[in-house]
């Protein structure tokens, strides 16, 4: 029996240096060798078990201090933590994805700040500690911070939340000038350049609960416009809140530059909109689908306009 | 325009490097676990590339098959955050993104490694640093060491070693 053991502990630990030796090697920027280590996965299910706990452990030592000063003596930066979307050294929707290797999608604001910023075209989930989910759409950044866990910033972009309801320590969302307080809640939120909205599909919360202090109820959206009048009410249908999740977005009368804006940061397309056309209100669901080229024929069919495309993407016009 | 379809490029770039490779990456997919998964994580493979903005890429190729050695292992830390046991992760719905923040060790834990790695060794502690924290080739290593590539590859196999050692612990914890 002792021998099996002792052959058993020499096995795994033959397995173990090959595993450390694929994560030591894929950390190589231009690691090609994929077929090697598909074969070698192959080889025993014991190799996918051993590297899977590897390179997961590889992930988690990426929060280890930072050497304090570079090995030549001279102070050298810190490595980058995050990946800043468009300016990411892998520039593509899958830098947060491949940096993973390295390090996650985080930026480290402050000491306990988190923010995470999406390309467009890239979705996120994020798994709060509380049981709250945020889905983050592209090209957002939504900051957090450890110290107040019950509190999201949206610097811009579009957020759907599912927020587990405290009764004492409501959530709140800030989004511009809008301040968001859950009071039960799934709900997506848009920041524009300009204004805020957020549909309710379940629960209610408080707009500016110490100011305007207007209710959205399920089944409502809020439109406001920075610093221009009252926030506007609109019915809308739950089964379409946060659409973009699941690639269908609906639309009752929203003018096509904000169709146009929302297909962008979904799809990671880029959808220009000439000024004949930008205040038109779109009707009608858009599906989002592999074909890309079909969203935008639907689009320019159910609204009676025309698509050009250009050098990077595609404009809207008469 | 209505003849706007005519005039899309075809298919090609990375979205072709996918079709065209549809079986290897399909296998190195249930190779890394992904069990019943493998068809919509290849599809969620595909739906994440072609959302991606233009630009170029070295090696096309292995940029997917990291992209897909990443998004295994995305799930596989998600399954393991949400407790489920190892040989269920394959389940976890596809499209549901992992927590990015949440590390699957305790800062404890991170502040044991940091201790562990310091034992290590002045030289070998500074060569995994350099490699793993800074993110220096093993050769820029070398070459500011002043040490062979042969010493870099050992050192950094013994601090794996130890790392996967630690990480054991860990799990009996």
């Amino acid at each position: 029996m002792n021998s099996d053991v002792a052959m058993n502990n020499n096995v795994n630990a033959a397995i173990q240096s090959q595993a450390n030796d694929w994560v030591i090697r894929q950390r190589d920027p231009e690691f090609s060798d994929w077929d090697a280590f598909t074969d070698w996965l192959e080889q025993h299910p014991d190799h996918l078990a051993i590297y899977d706990a590897t390179a997961s452990m590889d992930i988690d030592i990426g929060g280890l201090p930072v050497p304090a000063r570079g090995s030549s003596g001279v102070p050298v930066e810190p490595p980058k933590r995050f990946v800043s979307g468009r300016r990411g050294w892998l520039g593509g929707v899958l830098a947060a994805s491949i940096v993973g290797m390295i390090g996650y999608a985080l930026i480290d604001v402050n000491s306990n700040g988190t923010r995470i910023e999406t390309v467009a075209g890239e979705h996120r989930t994020l798994n709060l500690a509380d049981g709250s989910r945020i889905e983050i759409n592209g090209a957002t950044v939504l900051e957090l911070d450890s110290d107040r866990p019950r509190f999201a910033k949206l610097e811009r972009g579009e957020a759907m939340f599912y927020i587990v309801h405290r009764a004492n320590e409501p959530f709140t969302v800030e989004a511009g000038t809008a301040k968001l307080v859950d009071l039960g809640t799934a709900f997506n939120v848009v920041r524009r350049s300009n204004g805020t909205s957020v549909a309710v599909s379940e629960g209610i919360i408080a707009y500016n609960p110490d100011r305007e202090n207007v209710q959205v109820d399920v089944g409502k959206k809020l439109d406001v416009r920075d610093g221009v009048g009252r926030p506007q009410l609109h019915d809308i249908d739950i089964q379409s809140v946060g659409g973009w999740r699941t690639g269908q977005l609906v639309y009752s009368g929203t003018s096509l530059a904000e169709v146009a804006n929302d297909l962008s940061r979904t799809t990671g397309m880029n959808i220009a909109v000439s000024s004949n056309v930008e205040e038109l209100p779109f009707r009608g669901a858009l599906l989002i689908s592999k074909d890309r080229d079909r969203t935008i024929d639907d689009l320019t069919a159910l609204a009676g306009i025309h698509a050009e495309k250009t050098a990077d993407g595609w404009l809207l016009t008469r | 325009m209505n003849d706007a379809k005519e005039r899309m490029a075809p298919s090609q770039g990375i979205e072709g490097m996918l079709l065209a490779n549809r079986d290897r990456l399909i296998r190195f997919l249930l190779a890394r676990g992904a069990g019943e998964a493998a068809e919509d994580m290849f599809q969620e493979l595909w739906l994440r590339l072609s959302a991606r903005p233009g630009g170029p890429i070295a090696d096309p190729l292995s940029y997917i098959y990291r992209a897909a050695n990443n998004l295994v292992l995305d799930r596989y830390r998600s399954a393991r955050q949400a407790g489920l046991r190892e040989q269920d992760w394959g389940a976890v719905s596809v499209g549901a993104e992992p927590a990015v923040d949440q590390a699957l060790i305790s800062r404890e834990q991170l502040i044991h490694v940091d201790v562990a790695i310091d034992a290590l060794g002045e030289r070998c502690a500074r060569i995994f640093r350099s490699f793993r924290l800074e993110g220096k080739s093993q050769r820029i290593i070398a070459a500011e060491l002043g040490v062979s590539l042969s010493t870099v590859e050992s050192d950094l196999r013994k601090a794996y070693d130890m790392l996967a050692a630690l990480r054991r612990q860990f799990d009996e914890q």
